[in-house]
């Protein structure tokens, strides 16, 4: 089943004297439960076209079909909340909110859908299971390693069941252990959970993990490889 | 949850934070301390110019207040009373008159204003009593067949009643009161010296001290050197009713401090028999009726009701016989706004630089918050409620301290001795207890909260203008 689905998608960014051509012309779907990446050389436009996907930037034609839902149709607010509802973001910078403890950060999004309590300490405490973190709940970001806190990332992610998850580089700042056991991770959440993962990477330890590979160069998809593991 | 990351997003920089609260609390303290003691100023002058001097309401003869004419009397004065009595809110009445002479002594003379009073309605009406001198006699109540008078300090150092005197006991009293011995020694040398003024004291012991040293001790060395002698007299002056020259000599009663030069200068009292037998004025006849109310906020109301019924007499409240203090007082609610714009403005810049700097540091975490959902609209109630939280801990904690203070230095005052001079030759005490009420607690409060909303306005917008994309990609 077809969770995204982008059509002839063109951004086109003129701030500068020179035209950049970001992203040009990419036509690609997405099933369910799929562990894509997106790689390519700098500036090829993974993460604009990650951005894209994410609703952050709007194309400068083309459409993003998710769900059939046309984000380029969606009003700001309605975007916003679409975006909460239907997509997890993890970061290269795991971006985790300092002040609140692993526990609150993962809680977060869940207390914006206004999930009652008990809810969301159940799946709080099911995803910091998942992610090996359950007795670094009461930890704050400052306190953990860059792997546990992009692991906090992921499960932060996967809080309020969106329809897929969108990881720029998510193991870019980690030592070699950390992304292993972080991918180990996604891919036991890819199975169990039947989630989408798009990630953008330069990390040939991702790569090796995915199962479908697309090759960006100079905005245009120049490789879709699907494989079997 | 918005909440409560607002709360802890404040203490994020604790030094940051610690610095603006600790700015606003200063700054809150400073300014309501302020107006504390301006308002303890003028509530102590107003409540002086009540209880010592002129009371709430008084009736004059409508040509009496400008002209020194002894004939201007209240014609009918039982009426006068009888209106008094009959309108609400008077608590007393009493009568007085009123001559202009001169007062003279062995060595000096002054103009006077001679108010014969009835001693025993007064001590019940006025406060005036209660400002007796120590060691100076009584309001009154000496047994002799000599007229009395009661004098102010001013006037009895004018006529050289009062003077300083360096004798030995002075310099016992000075050890007495723990004045180090090396300032004893340089004091010893004015023994048995005479001084008869202020200037001429403070001249003598300024050759022999240092300056830090005259600073510390001055009250001390003019408490010890203060002289009178009990039972002294002075001769007053004054037309009798038929315009003939009279007079006749007063012991002195006792010598009242007030904190009004002027007052204590040109005022004394005898008692109304006394000047009545002198001036030769008939029995019941008054220059001045005085009403006390119950309630000082009632004053303008019952002074309107008054004027109705006796048109024929002047009738006038305190606020009119001294329109200066009556325009202090009705100033007092505009010097209230200016303290508080000048507190509350100081209170935004804080606030809002605090917070343009806490959201530019956090240009990506906000972006990440706008990514994963965060609407503008929580993103802004967070923001708000940052600053309010900032403006609240440290306008509240500002409060605290200025209740603590005002408390304290309500009860133990504050001690502005070194410019009474000038204070006391406007009326105004130098020993200020500052008050403040709690209406202006509740609304420097409420006006703090509101500065916290308003001053959050401006980062809460700079937030909001952030794009995603950008913010989540900033260093």
């Amino acid at each position: 089943m077809k969770v995204i689905e982008i059509k002839d998608l063109h951004k086109i960014y003129n701030s500068t004297e020179v035209k950049v051509h970001a992203v040009n012309g990419v036509t690609l779907d997405f099933q369910e439960a799929e562990f894509a990446a997106i790689v390519g050389p700098s500036g090829s436009g993974k993460t604009t076209l990650l951005n894209l996907l994410g609703g952050l930037d709007l194309p400068t034609s083309g459409q993003i079909l998710i769900d059939s839902v046309d984000l380029s149709k969606l009003k700001p607010s309605a975007l916003i909340d679409f975006r909460m509802k239907n997509i997890g973001f993890v970061f290269q910078s795991y971006n985790l909110i300092p002040v609140l403890t692993a526990k609150e950060n993962v809680e977060f999004i869940m207390s914006l859908q206004k999930w009652t309590k008990q809810n969301r300490n159940e799946r709080t405490y099911e995803l910091l299971k998942a992610v090996g973190l359950s007795d670094r709940e009461n930890s704050r970001p400052a306190k953990m390693s860059g792997g546990q806190q992009q692991r906090v990332a992921v499960a932060r992610a996967l809080a309020s069941r969106p329809k897929f998850i969108l990881a720029d580089e998510p193991t870019a700042n980690l030592d070699t252990k950390s992304a292993e056991s972080l991918l180990d991770i996604m891919v036991k959440l890819n199975r169990e959970e039947e989630m989408t993962f798009i990630f953008s990477t330069h990390d040939v330890r991702v790569m090796k993990r995915a199962r479908r590979v697309i090759t960006l160069e100079d905005g245009k998809v120049v490789s879709d490889e699907t494989r079997e593991k | 949850m918005i909440t409560a990351i607002a709360w802890k997003n404040v203490w994020r920089n604790k030094t940051r934070s610690l610095t603006v609260i600790a700015a606003v609390t200063v700054g809150v303290f400073a300014g309501v301390f302020s107006m504390a003691a301006i308002n303890s100023s003028i509530l102590q002058r107003i409540d002086a110019a009540v209880n010592e001097e002129l009371s709430h309401i008084q009736v004059n003869n409508k040509d009496f207040r400008s002209s020194a004419d002894i004939q201007n009397i209240i014609n009918d004065y039982p009426e006068v009373v009888s209106v008094f009595e009959s309108t609400p809110g008077v608590t007393d009445v009493t009568g007085r008159l009123i001559v202009r002479g001169i007062a003279s002594t062995a060595t000096k003379s002054a103009g006077v204003e001679i108010t014969g009073i009835d001693v025993e309605k007064e001590k019940k009406m006025f406060t005036i009593s209660e400002k007796l001198i120590p060691g100076t006699g009584s309001y009154f109540e000496a047994e002799t067949k000599f007229n009395t008078v009661f004098i102010g300090e001013k006037l009895a150092k004018e006529l050289n009643i009062i003077r300083y005197i360096f004798t030995p006991g002075s310099i016992d009293f000075l050890r007495e009161e723990g004045v180090p011995s090396t300032v004893i020694e340089k004091l010893e040398t004015l023994q048995g010296e005479r001084f008869t003024s202020d200037k001429k004291l403070v001249k003598a012991y300024e050759k022999l001290l240092a300056p830090s040293e005259v600073e510390k001790y001055q009250w001390k060395i003019k408490e010890a050197a203060w002289s009178y002698r009990e039972g002294s007299k002075l001769i007053l002056s004054f037309l009798d009713i038929n315009n003939n020259q009279t007079g006749a000599a007063f012991r002195i009663s006792g010598i009242f401090r007030t904190n009004n030069d002027m007052f204590e200068e040109i005022c004394l009292f005898v008692s109304i028999e006394e000047l009545r037998q002198l001036t030769g004025m008939k029995e019941g006849t008054y220059h001045r009726a005085i009403a006390r109310l119950e309630d000082n906020d009632i004053t303008n109301s019952v002074t309107r009701e008054i004027r109705q019924k006796l048109t024929d007499y002047e009738v006038l409240n305190w606020k009119e016989i001294q329109p200066d203090l009556a325009m202090i007082s009705d100033f007092i609610g505009q010097i209230y706004a200016v303290f508080m714009v000048i507190i509350l403005a100081a209170l935004a810049f804080g606030i809002v630089n605090t917070m343009l700097m806490a959201v530019l540091e956090r240009t990506r975490e906000l972006g990440m918050l706008m990514a994963v959902g965060m609407n503008r609209r929580k993103i802004f109630i967070m923001i708000m409620l940052e600053s309010i939280f900032l403006s609240i801990v440290g306008g509240f904690a500002g409060m605290a301290v200025s209740e603590i203070v005002i408390a304290i230095t309500g009860k133990t005052g504050i001690n502005l001795m070194k410019y009474s001079e000038g204070m006391e030759a406007i009326g105004y005490s130098a020993h200020l207890f500052p008050t403040i009420d709690a209406q202006f607690f509740i609304t420097t409060t409420i006006l703090i909260v509101l500065t916290g909303i308003i001053s959050s306005i401006y980062p809460a917008r700079k937030a909001l203008k952030l794009n995603p994309v950008e913010a989540i990609r900033t260093e």
